[in-house]
Protein backbone atom coordinates (compact mmCIF):
# COMPACT_ATOMS: atom_id res chain seq x y z
CA UNK A 1 0.00 0.00 0.00
CA UNK A 2 1.47 3.31 -1.11
CA UNK A 3 1.09 6.10 1.41
CA UNK A 4 1.39 9.62 0.05
CA UNK A 5 2.80 11.72 2.89
CA UNK A 6 1.94 15.01 1.21
CA UNK A 7 -1.81 14.46 1.67
CA UNK A 8 -3.88 14.35 4.88
CA UNK A 9 -4.03 10.82 6.33
CA UNK A 10 -7.61 10.22 5.18
CA UNK A 11 -6.59 10.74 1.53
CA UNK A 12 -3.15 9.16 1.81
CA UNK A 13 -3.81 5.96 -0.16
CA UNK A 14 -5.59 5.24 -3.43
CA UNK A 15 -8.14 3.14 -1.54
CA UNK A 16 -8.82 5.98 0.91
CA UNK A 17 -9.33 8.49 -1.89
CA UNK A 18 -11.78 6.16 -3.64
CA UNK A 19 -13.69 5.48 -0.42
CA UNK A 20 -14.26 9.21 0.04
CA UNK A 21 -15.37 9.51 -3.60
CA UNK A 22 -17.71 6.54 -3.12
CA UNK A 23 -19.23 8.09 -0.04
CA UNK A 24 -19.97 11.31 -1.91
CA UNK A 25 -21.79 9.25 -4.53
CA UNK A 26 -23.81 7.63 -1.71
CA UNK A 27 -24.66 11.13 -0.44
CA UNK A 28 -25.99 11.90 -3.94
CA UNK A 29 -28.37 8.96 -3.52
CA UNK A 30 -29.34 10.27 -0.08
CA UNK A 31 -30.22 13.62 -1.65
CA UNK A 32 -32.56 11.76 -4.02
CA UNK A 33 -34.08 9.83 -1.08
CA UNK A 34 -34.81 12.92 0.99
CA UNK A 35 -36.10 14.76 -2.10
CA UNK A 36 -38.78 12.11 -2.56
CA UNK A 37 -39.76 12.38 1.12
CA UNK A 38 -39.98 16.18 0.85
CA UNK A 39 -42.05 15.71 -2.31
CA UNK A 40 -44.55 13.48 -0.52
CA UNK A 41 -44.77 15.97 2.35
CA UNK A 42 -45.29 18.99 0.06
CA UNK A 43 -47.99 17.10 -1.82
CA UNK A 44 -49.89 15.91 1.24
CA UNK A 45 -49.28 18.73 3.73
CA UNK A 46 -52.77 20.21 3.32
CA UNK A 47 -54.51 16.87 3.74
CA UNK A 48 -55.11 17.22 7.48
CA UNK A 49 -58.46 15.41 7.68
CA UNK A 50 -59.72 15.46 11.27
CA UNK A 51 -56.19 15.80 12.68
CA UNK A 52 -54.23 18.92 13.61
CA UNK A 53 -52.76 21.23 10.96
CA UNK A 54 -49.12 22.33 10.79
CA UNK A 55 -49.96 25.63 12.47
CA UNK A 56 -51.67 23.88 15.38
CA UNK A 57 -49.01 21.21 15.78
CA UNK A 58 -45.63 22.95 15.43
CA UNK A 59 -43.99 24.68 18.39
CA UNK A 60 -40.94 26.82 17.77
CA UNK A 61 -39.06 26.10 21.02
CA UNK A 62 -38.13 22.42 20.51
CA UNK A 63 -37.41 23.13 16.84
CA UNK A 64 -34.96 25.90 17.73
CA UNK A 65 -33.30 23.69 20.36
CA UNK A 66 -32.87 20.94 17.76
CA UNK A 67 -31.52 23.39 15.19
CA UNK A 68 -28.94 24.89 17.57
CA UNK A 69 -27.83 21.43 18.78
CA UNK A 70 -27.39 20.04 15.28
CA UNK A 71 -25.71 23.16 13.86
CA UNK A 72 -23.28 23.20 16.78
CA UNK A 73 -22.55 19.49 16.40
CA UNK A 74 -21.78 20.06 12.73
CA UNK A 75 -19.31 22.76 13.78
CA UNK A 76 -17.65 20.60 16.44
CA UNK A 77 -17.15 17.65 14.10
CA UNK A 78 -15.59 20.09 11.63
CA UNK A 79 -13.18 21.11 14.41
CA UNK A 80 -12.60 17.41 15.14
CA UNK A 81 -11.46 16.79 11.56
CA UNK A 82 -9.32 19.91 11.70
CA UNK A 83 -7.65 18.63 14.90
CA UNK A 84 -7.21 15.21 13.26
CA UNK A 85 -5.29 16.83 10.40
CA UNK A 86 -3.01 18.46 12.95
CA UNK A 87 -2.40 14.98 14.35
CA UNK A 88 -3.99 15.90 17.68
CA UNK A 89 -5.71 12.67 18.60
CA UNK A 90 -6.95 13.75 22.01
CA UNK A 91 -8.48 17.00 20.76
CA UNK A 92 -10.04 15.16 17.82
CA UNK A 93 -11.62 12.60 20.15
CA UNK A 94 -12.89 15.32 22.47
CA UNK A 95 -14.60 17.11 19.59
CA UNK A 96 -16.12 13.83 18.38
CA UNK A 97 -17.47 13.09 21.88
CA UNK A 98 -19.01 16.59 22.05
CA UNK A 99 -20.51 16.05 18.59
CA UNK A 100 -22.12 12.77 19.60
CA UNK A 101 -23.41 14.27 22.87
CA UNK A 102 -25.04 17.10 20.92
CA UNK A 103 -26.48 14.52 18.51
CA UNK A 104 -27.92 12.63 21.45
CA UNK A 105 -29.44 15.88 22.74
CA UNK A 106 -30.99 16.45 19.33
CA UNK A 107 -32.45 12.97 19.29
CA UNK A 108 -33.83 13.34 22.83
CA UNK A 109 -35.56 16.59 21.89
CA UNK A 110 -36.98 15.03 18.75
CA UNK A 111 -38.35 12.03 20.67
CA UNK A 112 -39.92 14.43 23.19
CA UNK A 113 -41.46 16.31 20.24
CA UNK A 114 -42.84 13.09 18.73
CA UNK A 115 -44.44 12.17 22.07
CA UNK A 116 -46.06 15.62 22.17
CA UNK A 117 -47.42 15.03 18.67
CA UNK A 118 -48.90 11.68 19.66
CA UNK A 119 -50.34 13.33 22.76
CA UNK A 120 -52.07 15.89 20.53
CA UNK A 121 -53.52 13.14 18.39
CA UNK A 122 -51.06 13.35 15.51
CA UNK A 123 -49.79 9.84 14.85
CA UNK A 124 -48.42 8.36 11.65
CA UNK A 125 -51.95 7.12 10.82
CA UNK A 126 -53.87 10.35 11.50
CA UNK A 127 -53.75 12.13 8.15
CA UNK A 128 -51.77 12.58 4.96
CA UNK A 129 -50.07 15.53 6.62
CA UNK A 130 -48.97 13.70 9.79
CA UNK A 131 -47.93 10.49 8.07
CA UNK A 132 -45.78 12.27 5.46
CA UNK A 133 -44.39 14.57 8.17
CA UNK A 134 -43.45 11.75 10.52
CA UNK A 135 -41.96 9.70 7.67
CA UNK A 136 -39.71 12.60 6.70
CA UNK A 137 -38.71 13.49 10.29
CA UNK A 138 -38.42 9.82 11.24
CA UNK A 139 -36.09 9.03 8.33
CA UNK A 140 -33.84 11.93 9.33
CA UNK A 141 -34.00 10.91 13.01
CA UNK A 142 -33.17 7.30 12.09
CA UNK A 143 -30.10 8.57 10.22
CA UNK A 144 -29.01 10.53 13.31
CA UNK A 145 -29.56 7.45 15.49
CA UNK A 146 -27.47 5.32 13.14
CA UNK A 147 -24.82 8.06 13.15
CA UNK A 148 -24.57 7.93 16.94
CA UNK A 149 -23.71 4.22 16.86
CA UNK A 150 -21.38 4.63 13.88
CA UNK A 151 -19.57 7.57 15.49
CA UNK A 152 -19.18 5.70 18.77
CA UNK A 153 -17.67 2.69 16.96
CA UNK A 154 -15.18 4.95 15.16
CA UNK A 155 -14.21 6.64 18.43
CA UNK A 156 -13.45 3.24 19.96
CA UNK A 157 -11.26 2.36 16.97
CA UNK A 158 -9.38 5.66 17.15
CA UNK A 159 -8.84 5.17 20.88
CA UNK A 160 -7.47 1.65 20.31
CA UNK A 161 -5.48 2.09 17.09
CA UNK A 162 -4.66 5.78 17.04
CA UNK A 163 -4.78 7.95 13.92
CA UNK A 164 -3.88 5.67 11.02
CA UNK A 165 -4.79 6.02 7.32
CA UNK A 166 -7.75 3.68 8.01
CA UNK A 167 -9.16 5.32 11.13
CA UNK A 168 -8.60 8.83 9.75
CA UNK A 169 -10.44 7.84 6.57
CA UNK A 170 -13.37 6.43 8.54
CA UNK A 171 -13.53 9.52 10.75
CA UNK A 172 -13.50 11.84 7.75
CA UNK A 173 -16.26 9.88 5.99
CA UNK A 174 -18.32 9.95 9.18
CA UNK A 175 -17.89 13.74 9.30
CA UNK A 176 -19.26 13.98 5.74
CA UNK A 177 -22.31 11.97 6.84
CA UNK A 178 -22.85 14.17 9.90
CA UNK A 179 -22.58 17.43 7.93
CA UNK A 180 -25.02 16.00 5.39
CA UNK A 181 -27.59 15.30 8.12
CA UNK A 182 -27.23 18.91 9.19
CA UNK A 183 -27.94 20.05 5.61
CA UNK A 184 -31.09 17.90 5.51
CA UNK A 185 -32.15 19.36 8.87
CA UNK A 186 -31.74 22.92 7.55
CA UNK A 187 -34.25 22.12 4.82
CA UNK A 188 -36.64 20.48 7.31
CA UNK A 189 -36.27 23.50 9.62
CA UNK A 190 -36.97 25.94 6.77
CA UNK A 191 -39.52 24.23 4.55
CA UNK A 192 -41.39 22.07 7.05
CA UNK A 193 -41.36 23.94 10.37
CA UNK A 194 -40.92 27.64 9.50
CA UNK A 195 -43.06 27.37 6.36
CA UNK A 196 -45.71 25.51 8.37
CA UNK A 197 -45.80 28.26 11.00
CA UNK A 198 -45.74 31.13 8.51
CA UNK B 1 -3.33 26.09 21.19
CA UNK B 2 -6.93 27.37 21.30
CA UNK B 3 -6.28 29.41 18.17
CA UNK B 4 -4.90 26.33 16.45
CA UNK B 5 -7.93 24.21 17.40
CA UNK B 6 -10.51 26.83 16.41
CA UNK B 7 -9.57 27.99 12.90
CA UNK B 8 -11.08 31.37 12.05
CA UNK B 9 -12.77 30.07 8.90
CA UNK B 10 -14.69 27.39 10.82
CA UNK B 11 -15.72 29.80 13.58
CA UNK B 12 -16.91 32.34 10.98
CA UNK B 13 -18.81 29.61 9.12
CA UNK B 14 -20.52 28.54 12.33
CA UNK B 15 -21.49 32.10 13.29
CA UNK B 16 -22.72 32.71 9.74
CA UNK B 17 -24.95 29.61 9.81
CA UNK B 18 -26.37 30.63 13.23
CA UNK B 19 -27.11 34.12 11.89
CA UNK B 20 -28.83 32.61 8.84
CA UNK B 21 -31.06 30.48 11.12
CA UNK B 22 -32.08 33.57 13.07
CA UNK B 23 -32.73 35.51 9.85
CA UNK B 24 -34.95 32.62 8.68
CA UNK B 25 -36.98 33.04 11.88
CA UNK B 26 -38.11 36.43 10.52
CA UNK B 27 -40.71 34.62 8.40
CA UNK B 28 -42.67 33.69 11.53
CA UNK B 29 -41.93 36.74 13.69
CA UNK B 30 -42.93 39.34 11.08
CA UNK B 31 -46.08 39.51 9.06
CA UNK B 32 -45.12 39.06 5.43
CA UNK B 33 -46.48 37.67 2.19
CA UNK B 34 -46.08 33.98 1.32
CA UNK B 35 -43.82 34.83 -1.61
CA UNK B 36 -41.56 37.02 0.50
CA UNK B 37 -41.34 34.35 3.21
CA UNK B 38 -40.47 31.61 0.73
CA UNK B 39 -37.83 33.84 -0.89
CA UNK B 40 -36.15 34.42 2.49
CA UNK B 41 -36.27 30.70 3.36
CA UNK B 42 -34.81 29.69 -0.02
CA UNK B 43 -31.91 32.14 0.32
CA UNK B 44 -31.07 31.27 3.94
CA UNK B 45 -31.40 27.49 3.43
CA UNK B 46 -29.28 27.39 0.27
CA UNK B 47 -26.64 29.66 1.83
CA UNK B 48 -26.42 27.36 4.86
CA UNK B 49 -26.18 24.27 2.68
CA UNK B 50 -23.33 25.89 0.75
CA UNK B 51 -21.45 26.73 3.98
CA UNK B 52 -21.65 23.05 4.99
CA UNK B 53 -20.72 21.75 1.55
CA UNK B 54 -17.85 24.08 0.71
CA UNK B 55 -16.39 24.84 4.12
CA UNK B 56 -17.09 21.92 6.46
CA UNK B 57 -17.26 19.07 3.96
CA UNK B 58 -14.23 20.30 1.97
CA UNK B 59 -15.87 19.32 -1.34
CA UNK B 60 -13.28 21.15 -3.42
CA UNK B 61 -10.03 19.95 -1.82
CA UNK B 62 -9.16 16.71 -3.62
CA UNK B 63 -8.26 15.84 -7.18
CA UNK B 64 -11.74 14.26 -7.51
CA UNK B 65 -13.50 17.57 -7.04
CA UNK B 66 -14.79 17.68 -10.64
CA UNK B 67 -16.52 14.32 -10.12
CA UNK B 68 -17.84 15.39 -6.70
CA UNK B 69 -19.33 18.63 -7.99
CA UNK B 70 -20.89 16.85 -10.99
CA UNK B 71 -22.35 14.17 -8.75
CA UNK B 72 -23.83 16.58 -6.20
CA UNK B 73 -25.17 18.99 -8.82
CA UNK B 74 -26.76 16.06 -10.65
CA UNK B 75 -28.31 14.74 -7.40
CA UNK B 76 -29.69 18.19 -6.56
CA UNK B 77 -31.06 18.45 -10.12
CA UNK B 78 -32.83 15.09 -9.74
CA UNK B 79 -34.20 16.23 -6.36
CA UNK B 80 -35.45 19.58 -7.65
CA UNK B 81 -37.09 17.96 -10.69
CA UNK B 82 -38.77 15.39 -8.41
CA UNK B 83 -40.13 18.07 -6.09
CA UNK B 84 -41.11 20.74 -8.63
CA UNK B 85 -42.33 18.23 -11.21
CA UNK B 86 -44.62 16.62 -8.65
CA UNK B 87 -45.91 19.96 -7.36
CA UNK B 88 -46.48 21.04 -10.96
CA UNK B 89 -48.69 18.08 -11.80
CA UNK B 90 -50.30 17.38 -8.40
CA UNK B 91 -50.74 20.81 -6.81
CA UNK B 92 -50.26 23.75 -9.16
CA UNK B 93 -51.54 22.13 -12.32
CA UNK B 94 -54.87 20.48 -12.87
CA UNK B 95 -56.46 21.23 -9.52
CA UNK B 96 -57.57 24.75 -10.41
CA UNK B 97 -59.77 23.50 -13.24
Amino acid sequence: MKIDESLPLEYSTEENRLKILGFWIFLGAEIALFSTLFTVYFTLQNGVGNGPSAEELFKITPVMIETVLLLTSSFTIGLGIHAMRLGMKKAMMTFFVITLALGLGFLGTEIYEFLEYIHEGATIQTSGFTSSLLTLLGTHGAHVTFGLFWGTAILIQVAKRGLTPETANKSFIFSLYWHFLDVVWIFIFSFVYLKGMM
Amino acid sequence: MMKQLFPKQHVMGFIFSMVLSVVALAVITFDMSYKMGMAILLVTAIAQALVQLLLFMHIGESEDKGTLYTNIIYAVFVGVVTILGTLFTMIWGYQIY
